[in-house]
């Protein structure tokens, strides 16, 4: 085991990475997956060092985290803010926490846990299992493959370019999804009161179910079979050979799925 | 933090590329990806243009290889590349040092990216529900009116259908609907230009003054 803190600017070799875990008060962390060598390259600290720990293999990056919330409070006023990116082996699984502060993790096959409180999560080029948490940042997901799972209160959703299964779910924050190809996973959207929007390709192959309590649904498939009653609306039905499946609900929040590359029709 | 492809640089680095040898757009596109690691992933959005830029500055030339364009060096683009040999030097030893400008851009990279998609869907979205309310809209009178058997004028709606009936005013209706729908979406697939522009609001004055005199309309 080995601990070393990092005050100013600084470049450092990391070597036998197999784990990453990264805290950050304020400031924005970056995290990437490389086929060259791991190393550590602190742009910016201010306030409070960072804290590096190393315990075979596992490597903890953390500005003087205290666990006790009281201390959270007052580490507002003495922590500045923060910048570093870590470059690891593209099978590093990565956990992020951070409380207003941006992650960006991009380019790797492992799993990634990220959770943010006011900060906003982009994610990019990933293959491995990806969750993600935040409460008022945004989740902003492009080219995800390997599953992805998120979760928001007031932060918006936007996936682009991505494939495999989804789970989004958010309460005021609105969902927008745009994969390049066709829906192939289980994609699964809800929220309360946030917009749902879905654009897939004219030729997908689908069963997908929209439901809403109160809000409208907009459909440019017309072979999507429409119930609107008062309290109830919902279209439902299967596109093409149905393979995927795309279900998504909301209180309030309107829903629309989109046609790609084609003049939009009414249904 | 100064994104690695600020300033032209791009623009030196795609020189640089086709300096090596002759390419194609698409393997500019994949090499520039290699050799950042995977991080930065330029779209042909992004790529084309600026190889066009080059090309009308004459530093690039392209001939038709298999129905593909094959970019090449020209000596100009040589000389512009030797001149700017230092400034290339130091963004080579800043791609290799240098994961946190890259990090930079690709955050800048893919934010611009899922802005746009967000905006654009949204956009779209609204525009689909208002579409569909005002058919909804006209749907209702239809049915509350035919209800009665008669047909009356809706307040701002067309006059409905009866069923059963030949080509109405109803039936022309749709279809100058529907080829508005079609000429809208071939004017935002390609943008025109102006003369293009001019030639169009002919033909459609002569449509509507044909239609005019076909119906026998004196206004």
């Amino acid at each position: 085991m080995a601990t070393w803190e990092i005050d100013g600017p600084r470049k450092l070799p990391l070597d036998n990475v197999r784990q990453l875990r990264v805290s950050t008060v304020r400031g924005t962390v970056n995290v990437v997956g490389t086929d060259g060598p791991p190393s550590l390259e602190v742009t910016q600290v201010k306030g409070r060092p960072l804290t590096v720990r190393t315990i075979n293999g596992r490597v903890e990056l953390s500005q003087d985290w205290h666990p006790q919330l009281l201390a959270l409070f007052i580490a507002r006023h003495r922590r500045g803010p923060i910048e570093l990116t870590v470059a690891v082996p593209r099978d590093c699984p990565v956990e992020l926490r951070l409380i207003a502060s941006d992650g960006v993790v991009s380019g790797l096959r492992s799993r990634v846990g990220a959770r943010a409180v006011s900060g906003s999560l982009t994610l990019v080029g990933l293959s491995g299992p990806v969750e993600a948490q935040s409460v008022s940042g945004a989740v902003e997901a492009h080219g995800v493959s390997g599953g992805l799972q998120t979760e928001t209160v007031s932060g918006e959703i936007t996936l682009v370019a991505g494939s495999g299964d989804v789970h989004c779910k958010s309460v005021s924050g609105a969902i927008t999804v745009d994969p390049d190809a066709a829906l192939d996973g289980d994609v699964t959207l809800s929220t309360t009161s946030g917009d749902i929007t879905v654009r897939v390709p004219a030729e997908s192959a689908l069963r997908v179910q929209f439901h809403s309590t109160s809000g409208q649904i907009a459909s440019a498939f017309p072979e999507l079979a429409r119930t609107d009653m008062p309290g109830m609306h919902m279209a439902q039905g299967v596109l093409g050979a149905g393979t995927g499946r795309l279900w998504a609900s909301s209180t309030s929040g309107h829903l629309a799925l989109l046609r790609r590359g084609a003049v939009e029709e009414l249904s | 933090m100064t994104p690695v492809f600020g300033h032209g640089r791009l623009r030196l680095y795609l020189l640089k590329l086709l300096a090596e040898s002759p390419r194609h757009g698409y393997e500019v596109m994949q090499l520039l990806e290699e050799r950042f690691l995977g991080l930065y992933q330029p779209s042909a959005g992004t790529i084309y243009p600026r190889l066009a830029r080059l090309e009308a500055e004459g530093l690039v030339s392209h001939r038709r290889q298999g129905g593909r364009k094959v970019y090449e060096i020209t000596p100009a683009g040589r000389a512009e590349l030797e001149a700017r040999r230092a400034e290339l030097a130091a963004l080579e030893a800043e791609i290799r040092d240098s994961v946190s400008g890259l990090a930079e851009d690709v955050r800048v990279e893919v934010r611009g990216t899922v802005r746009d998609v967000r905006a654009e869907l949204k956009q779209a979205a609204q525009e689909m529900r208002r579409q569909q309310k005002q058919q909804r809209q006209r749907n209702q009178w239809e049915q509350w009116m035919s209800g009665f058997g008669t047909v009356s004028e809706p307040p701002a709606a067309p006059p409905p259908a009866m069923q059963g009936q030949t080509p109405t005013a109803r039936d022309l209706e749709r279809r100058i609907d529907s080829f508005s729908d079609h000429a809208r979406d071939v004017a935002h697939r390609v943008r025109p230009t102006d003369a293009q522009l001019a030639e169009c609001a002919t033909v459609l004055d002569d449509a509507l003054e044909r239609i005019r005199r076909i119906l026998g309309d004196q206004g």
